[in-house]
C-alpha cells in the first residue's frame, strides 16, 4: 500500500520502474530464447570425433589456411606462442606473424629464435594499412612468415596480414592466446562441408588462468584460483555456448571474436577489411559481411562451432578488466550507432531484427537501464512511492534469472560437451555461477556504463591491457 | 504480473541448481569409469603391441574382452591405421572374432553423428560382409547427410558400387556441397571413370559437384583423360572449366597451349590465374606472349600467377621478366619487378 505521496510521482515512478523492469524482461526473455536455440543445436550437433579421426576424413580436401598473428609488444609470449602454432594439427597452413611497431623486442626476439632473414615477397596491396618495414621469412620452417610494419593498431596490422597472406582463409588470432592442437581442423569443417557459403567460422575461446601451460600448450586444464577470472569462465560459457551457439544456429550470428575466428578472404577484402580505429573490430568485421552479403542476394553462413578451442589469459584485476570491458562497451556502441540504419530494417531480415535488436536491448540499453534501477528502485522503495512487488520483480530479473542463465549455460556445457576434467570443477563453477550475480554482475554494467560515457566523449584509448602471460611470468 | 516474475525466477533458478547438482553427481559416477577406460585402452594398446611381437591371438582376444566394446573398437581401430598388410588383416580376424562388428553396426544405427560417421569408417575396414548391407542401409536411410557421404565413400572402399547419380540422390542436394565428395569420387575404379565424365559434363548439374568430380579425375593422373579435360575447359561454368584447366596443367595435353592460351582470355578472373599457372607448371615457352599480357590484368591474382609462370620458363622466363623490369613504369612493370625481387621462400 503507497501512502503519503502526491498521485503524480507515483504515476511517474510507476512508469519508470516499468521501463525498467521492461527492460529488464526483454533482456531476460533474450537470454532464456538463446538458452533454448543453444540446446536445440547442441542436441542436433554433438561433439565431433576424436582430431586423428578428422585429419584422416579431411587431410586430403582441407583448404590451405593463413594464421594472422598480430602482435604488439608480446616479446614475453611471442616465440612460445609461434612454436605452438607452427605445431598445429593441419596439413596446409601458413603463419603470419605481424609486428604493429612493437616498442619491445617482439621482432628481435622472433628474429633470433627463428633466424628470421629478410625476403621479398610480392603482395596483393587491396586494404590500406601503415607502410610495412619489412617481410621476414626462416630457413627453420617454411611456414612462418614475419612482418614487420609501423604502429597503426590491431584491426591495421591485420589488414596487412590479409594483404601478405596468399590462402584462400585466414585466422586471425592474438599473439598471447593458445590454440589447441586441432582447432584449425575442426574450425575448417564448415569450410570443407559447405565451402561455397560458409563465409566465416568462430570457434570457443576458454581461459587459460590456473591451468598448466608447457611450450605453448595447454597441458592440464584447472580452474582459476582467483575470483575475478573464475567469474569471467562462466561468463564466456554464456557467451560462446549460449550466445553465439544460438545465433550461429539462425544464422544471425554478430559476432566471430577477433580472438580466433576464421574467414574467406574474398569477402572480407570485398568489405575492406578490418575498419582501423574501431574499438570492436571483429563485430565491425562481422556486420559488414552480413551487410554486403545480403545486399548481394548471396546465400552465406557465418558459423559458431563449440569444438576448436583457443586459449587466452583473462585479466586478473579490477582496473584491467574495467578498462577491457568499457573498450567492449564502446566497440558496441559504435558498431551499432555506425550500422544503425540495419536496425529494424526488413531488408536485412534476420540480422536487422533479431541480431540488431540483441544489441539494442542488451548492450545499448541493456547497461544503462539497469545500473538506473540499482539507484531507483531499492530508493523508490525505501522511500515508500514503489509496491514491494515491484522491486521483488527487479530483483527477480537481476538476480535469480541471472542464475538460472548462468547454471543453465553451465548444464549445456556438462550435458553435451564435458570440458571440464573434474567433478569438483563443475562444483566450484556452480557456486561461481550464482555467486556472479551478486557484485560482478553489478560491477560489469558499471563498467559499460562507464564505456558508454567515454563513447558520448568520443574517447578512442585502447587503455594499457597488462597481462602476466600465460607462461606464468610478469610482463 | 509482478509477483509472476518473481515466483517464476526462483522456480527456474531452482530448477537449474537442481539440475546442475545431478550432473554432478552423475560426473562423480562418471569419473571413475572414465579412469577405468584410460586404463582399460592403455592395456588393450599394450597388448596390441606385443600381438605385432609374439602373434598371440588368444591374449589380444582375453584383452579386448578385458575392456568395454567402445574402448575396444577405438582403440583397435586407432591401432590398425598405423598398420598395412598382413598384420593389418590378422587384426582385423581377431576385433571381428571378438563380436565387435555387432557393436560398431549397432554404432552405426544408433550412435549420435559423429559415432555413426566414425562407424561408417570403419566398417570400411573389416570384411564385406555385413558391412555392406549396413552401409547401404545408412546411404539409403540415415537423416545426416554426413553419415551418407561417409556410408558412399566406405562402399567405395569395400567394393561396393552404386551408380553415381543414384549415390548423389541419396546423399542430397545439401550434401552435395561438401568437398568430401572428391573423396568419394575419388574412390571411384578406373572402369567407372567415364560415368564420372560423363556426370562431369552435364550442365544441368551443379557445378561444384561437376568440378568436384574433375578434381577427382584429374588425381588419378591419367593420361587418357587429356581430351575430356580439354573439352571440359570450355564448359560455360568458371569453376567447371577452372577445375579442367588445373587438371590439364597436371596431366598435359598435345594441343595444350592453345587451350591454356584460350582460358587466359576467359572473362572469370578464376580461370584466368588457373590457366596462367598451369601454363607455369607445362613450361611452354610458346605461351610467354599470353603471360605477358597477364601481367597487366585487372585481378592482382591473375598477375602474380603470370609472373610466377613466366618466372617458372627458366632463362626465358627471366630475361622476359628483367626486360619488363626495367622498362617504362607500369604495371606490368611492378609486377615483374615484384615477382623478379620475390625469395625463394615466398
Amino acid at each position: 500500500m503507497i501512502t503519503g505521496w502526491s498521485d503524480q510521482v507515483i504515476f511517474g515512478v510507476t512508469i519508470v520502474s516499468w521501463v525498467v523492469i521492461g527492460s529488464g524482461m526483454a533482456q531476460t526473455t533474450v537470454y532464456l530464447l538463446q538458452l533454448v536455440i543453444a540446446g536445440y543445436a547442441l542436441s542436433r550437433r554433438p561433439p565431433v570425433a576424436r582430431s586423428a579421426l578428422l585429419w584422416r576424413r579431411y587431410v586430403d580436401v582441407a583448404p590451405p589456411i593463413a594464421l594472422i598473428v598480430p602482435a604488439y609488444n608480446e616479446e614475453l609470449n611471442v616465440v612460445e606462442s609461434v612454436h605452438s602454432m607452427l605445431a598445429l594439427e593441419y596439413p596446409n597452413f601458413e603463419v603470419i606473424v605481424v609486428n604493429d611497431g612493437s616498442k619491445d623486442q617482439t621482432l628481435g626476439r622472433l628474429v633470433d629464435a627463428f633466424q628470421l632473414t629478410r625476403f621479398e615477397r610480392p603482395y596483393d596491396d587491396v586494404l590500406t594499412h601503415q607502410p610495412i618495414r619489412g617481410l621476414y621469412s626462416s630457413p627453420m620452417t617454411e611456414r612462418l612468415f614475419v612482418v614487420d610494419k609501423e604502429n597503426g593498431g590491431k584491426a591495421d596490422a591485420q589488414n596487412a596480414g590479409i594483404n601478405v597472406c596468399r590462402a584462400p582463409i585466414f585466422c586471425v588470432i592474438d599473439g598471447d592466446s593458445i590454440l589447441e592442437p586441432d582447432a584449425l581442423i575442426r574450425a575448417a569443417q564448415p569450410f570443407i562441408d559447405d565451402p561455397e557459403r560458409t563465409l566465416a567460422v568462430g570457434g570457443t575461446i576458454r581461459i587459460a588462468n590456473g591451468s598448466r601451460i608447457e611450450s605453448g600448450r595447454v597441458k592440464e586444464i584447472h580452474l582459476p584460483t582467483r575470483l575475478l577470472p573464475l567469474f569471467q569462465v562462466v561468463e564466456y560459457l554464456r557467451a560462446f555456448l549460449m550466445a553465439r551457439l544460438a545465433w550461429s544456429r539462425i544464422n544471425t550470428l554478430m559476432l566471430v571474436s577477433g580472438a580466433f575466428g576464421v574467414f574467406r578472404r574474398a569477402e572480407v577484402v570485398a568489405v575492406g577489411g578490418f575498419t582501423k580505429g574501431s574499438m570492436g573490430e571483429d563485430l565491425d568485421l562481422v556486420i559488414k559481411l552480413h551487410r554486403y552479403m545480403i545486399d548481394s542476394k548471396r546465400k552465406y553462413r557465418i558459423e559458431f562451432i563449440p569444438e576448436p578451442v583457443c586459449w587466452t589469459e583473462a585479466p586478473e584485476s579490477l582496473s584491467v578488466l574495467a578498462r577491457q570491458r568499457s573498450r567492449w562497451q564502446r566497440g558496441a556502441l559504435e558498431c551499432f550507432f555506425r550500422y544503425r540504419s540495419m536496425l529494424f530494417n526488413p531488408r536485412y531480415g534476420r540480422v536487422g531484427f533479431l541480431g540488431f535488436g540483441h544489441i539494442l536491448i542488451v548492450d545499448v540499453l541493456g547497461p544503462i537501464m539497469e545500473v538506473m534501477g540499482y539507484i531507483l528502485m531499492p530508493a523508490f522503495w525505501l522511500l515508500g512511492i514503489l509496491s514491494f512487488e515491484h522491486f521483488l520483480a527487479f530483483t527477480a530479473l537481476v538476480f535469480t534469472y541471472g542464475v538460472t542463465v548462468s547454471v543453465c549455460s553451465l548444464i549445456l556445457e556438462e550435458a553435451e560437451l564435458r570440458r571440464f576434467p573434474r567433478a569438483r570443477d563443475l562444483a566450484v563453477l556452480t557456486a561461481a555461477a550464482v555467486l556472479e550475480n551478486f557484485g560482478y554482475r553489478q560491477l560489469n554494467n558499471i563498467w559499460r556504463v562507464k564505456g558508454y560515457w567515454q563513447y558520448l566523449r568520443a574517447d578512442q584509448n585502447w587503455g594499457e591491457m597488462t597481462r602476466t602471460g600465460l607462461s606464468g611470468s610478469p610482463k | 504480473m509482478l509477483s509472476f516474475i518473481w515466483t517464476t525466477s526462483i522456480a527456474l533458478s531452482a530448477l537449474s541448481l537442481a539440475v546442475m547438482l545431478l550432473l554432478i553427481l552423475r560426473r562423480v559416477l562418471h569419473q571413475r569409469r572414465t579412469i577405468d577406460d584410460a586404463d582399460g585402452r592403455k592395456r588393450l594398446l599394450e597388448a596390441l603391441i606385443r600381438f605385432s611381437g609374439d602373434s598371440d591371438a588368444g591374449a589380444l582376444q582375453r584383452a579386448i574382452g578385458s575392456v568395454r566394446p567402445h574402448v575396444a573398437v577405438d582403440s583397435g581401430f586407432e591401432f590398425l591405421a598405423l598398420l598395412r598388410g598382413d598384420e593389418h588383416a590378422r587384426i582385423v580376424g581377431i576385433l571381428v572374432e571378438s563380436g565387435l562388428a555387432s557393436h560398431i553396426m549397432a554404432q552405426l544405427k544408433r550412435g549420435n553423428e559423429a559415432a555413426r560417421i566414425h562407424a561408417a569408417e570403419m566398417l570400411a575396414v573389416l570384411p564385406p560382409e555385413p558391412g555392406i548391407a549396413e552401409l547401404s542401409a545408412a546411404l539409403d536411410g540415415d537423416r545426416s547427410r554426413e553419415v551418407r557421404i561417409a556410408a558412399a565413400i566406405s562402399l567405395c572402399d569395400l567394393g561396393s558400387y552404386q551408380p553415381l547419380q543414384l549415390v548423389l540422390g541419396k546423399i542430397g542436394v545439401r550434401g552435395q556441397r561438401s568437398r568430401r565428395l572428391i573423396e568419394l569420387f575419388s574412390r571411384f575404379s578406373s572402369e567407372r571413370v567415364g560415368e564420372l565424365t560423363a556426370f562431369a559434363v552435364r550442365e544441368d548439374e551443379p557445378s561444384f559437384v561437376r568440378a568436384a568430380a574433375i578434381e577427382a579425375l584429374a588425381r588419378t593422373g591419367d593420361l587418357n583423360l587429356a581430351d575430356f579435360f580439354r573439352h571440359a575447359a570450355g564448359d560455360p561454368s568458371s569453376d567447371v572449366s577452372a577445375a579442367a584447366i588445373r587438371a590439364l596443367g597436371t596431366t598435359g595435353h598435345p594441343d595444350v597451349g592453345a587451350i591454356v592460351a584460350e582460358a587466359m582470355a576467359s572473362k572469370h578472373w578464376e580461370v584466368r590465374a588457373d590457366a596462367a599457372d598451369a601454363a607455369g607448371r607445362l613450361g611452354g615457352v610458346e605461351m610467354i606472349d599470353a603471360l605477358v599480357g597477364l601481367l597487366d590484368d585487372e585481378e592482382w591474382t591473375v598477375r602474380y600467377s603470370a609472373g610466377r609462370a613466366i618466372r617458372q620458363l627458366n632463362t626465358t622466363g627471366l630475361d622476359t621478366l628483367r626486360r619488363l623490369a626495367s622498362s617504362d613504369s607500369s604495371r606490368t612493370q611492378r609486377m615483374a619487378s615484384l615477382v623478379l625481387g620475390e625469395g625463394q621462400a615466398a
